[in-house]
């Protein structure tokens, strides 16, 4: 049986036409990532991680080339089936208390019954939000809303959970949480796709890394035959973002 | 099951936003201060009454139903959490009758309420409104809120939600009153603007032939009920050529967020 990777993207492009001009925001582009792992994304702002990220979860249509998840075209609502997403700064609908979210988000799963409350119930306990639970989220602090729409993306027990830049302005604690939760994950043989500018965090969580700098891949890799013997990851990211191209 | 669960969000962050209540409690204000200081001199002529209640239930339902529609997708856009719904399994079309179907429903359960605030206020008053034209001027409204829950929803896949709000209501409001006069405009135009007249006669929605307030505050007895399905049939036409229009503006559409990260 063939090995089917998580993620497969193939010569992808994605250019936008913006105020006379054409903006490269992803050039050729690929890149797999093997289910099981914990994968960091990374590149300095404007590298093109969450342009990527939106063609993986169908927010965007490739200018060219292709992308699949678990082998499903990615512009196909059904690939969305075995995965879970966290945005970049999340909101959601805070009229909702924390338990009718996940229920509601569980049904757009198709589960419902006994599944679905014990799924809800688990995710509400593991996040701590078991106070809150039936609170509207309009009373959450921030870290609580990370973590309610971090549920969210739990629900439906994905395979895959493509997060865009979980810890950020998130305090120490919660980083911390986020963290646990990835280890966990992993052990649990899930695959995380994550980008991030904490390298730290990065260092801590990944198995293997990916680059991107001006639209492109600069360096990708298992991490820890990626980054050479003493040299930090922070030092060796500055250094492949500033090489001109051609010098990659 | 996911249209359903879209449509039950849409149902209640309406209700919970409290602006039926609002409404509601307006026009309730209104026909209370109508009967008690009796402002037209003819006491015991609840025709009056029923009139303004049917004018404030059609001038209610008419604006939740346009506000409801323009707000869904903007709002999603806004927050941000267009992102997290899209990236479950559900297509844009699910989303699109989803959240028609969560505004059609809450417009309509405040129409209902705005009804029986109005029959309530006309029985206490002596009077009372013929039940088969009742139920047909409630189907019709029904129907005549899903175009305009549609053509608001419409709207908004390309403009801003005041924008798509502001359109809908001068589109809707030149359907209402404008489209059932030209006929009568034809005759003194010249060629070009009699074609261009003939051409909106034809294409805007009639929502003039969803109104049975006359019918009903004059008991003037039930329309024919093949009359009323079909207009019934009209509606429901134009409410599925929306939806498919916003669909198709909406299914490749990018969201700003996505073009600079």
């Amino acid at each position: 049986m063939p090995i089917v990777n998580a993620i497969e993207i193939r010569g992808l492009s994605v250019s936008f036409a913006a105020r006379g001009s054409v903006v490269h925001a992803v050039r050729d582009l690929d890149l797999d990532v093997p289910e099981g792992r914990v994968f960091g994304f990374l590149g300095p702002n404007g590298a093109g991680k969450t342009t990527t990220m939106h063609v993986l979860l169908g927010f965007l249509s490739p200018t060219a080339g292709r992308a699949s998840l678990f082998g499903e075209d990615v512009r196909r609502a059904i690939a969305r089936e075995r995965i879970g997403y966290l945005p970049e700064n999340p909101d959601t609908y805070r009229f909702l208390s924390g338990r009718e979210l996940l229920r509601m988000t569980g049904r757009l799963f198709r589960l419902s019954g006994r599944i679905l409350r014990d799924r809800a119930d688990r995710l509400i306990e593991e996040l701590a939000l078991t106070a809150a639970a039936d609170r509207p989220i309009a009373t959450y602090s921030r870290g609580m809303r990370q973590r309610v729409c971090l549920a969210q993306a739990l629900i439906n027990d994905p395979d895959l959970l493509i997060l865009d830049e979980p810890t950020a302005g998130l305090d120490p604690i919660a980083r911390l949480d986020i963290r646990r939760l990835i280890l966990r994950l992993r052990e649990a043989g899930k695959t995380v796709f994550f980008s991030s500018h904490e390298l730290s965090e990065v260092e801590l969580v990944c198995d293997h890394l990916a680059i991107m700098a001006g639209g492109r891949l600069a360096a990708q890799g298992p991490a820890r035959q990626l980054v050479p013997a003493g040299e930090s990851l922070e030092k060796f990211f500055v250094r492949v973002v500033s090489q001109p191209r051609g010098e990659m | 099951m996911r249209i359903r669960t879209i449509a039950h969000m849409v149902w209640l962050e309406a209700i919970r936003r409290k602006d039926v209540y609002v409404l509601l409690i307006l026009l309730g204000g209104l026909l209370l201060a109508l009967v008690s200081l009796n402002v037209f001199g003819l006491s015991g002529l609840v025709r009056y009454v029923a009139d303004v209640g049917l004018l404030g239930a059609w001038l209610f339902g008419w604006i939740l139903a346009v506000v409801l529609g323009a707000r869904q997708l903007p709002t999603e856009e806004s927050r941000g959490t267009i992102f997290a719904l899209l990236a479950k399994p559900v297509s844009r079309a699910e989303l699109m009758i989803g959240k028609w179907l969560g505004a059609w429903l809450a417009a309509s359960l405040a129409l209902a309420a705005f009804y029986v605030l109005t029959l309530a206020v006309v029985w206490a008053r002596g009077g009372h409104f013929d039940p088969v034209t009742l139920l047909q001027a409630l189907l019709l409204h029904l129907a005549l809120l899903a175009v305009l829950t549609a053509l608001a929803l419409a709207l908004s896949t390309r403009w801003h939600g005041d924008a798509a709000c502001a359109g809908a209501f001068v589109l809707s409001g030149a359907a209402f009153f404008v489209v059932p006069q030209v006929p009568m405009l034809l005759p003194d135009m010249g060629r070009a603007t009699g074609l261009l007249l003939h051409a909106l006669y034809y294409l805007m929605p009639h929502l003039e032939l969803f109104d049975l307030r006359r019918r009903l505050v004059h008991d003037w007895g039930p329309a024919p009920w093949d009359t009323v399905a079909l207009t019934l049939f009209y509606g429901a036409l134009f409410t599925a050529v929306l939806l498919m229009a916003a669909w198709l503006a909406y299914r490749n559409k990018r969201f700003p967020r996505s073009e600079w990260q």
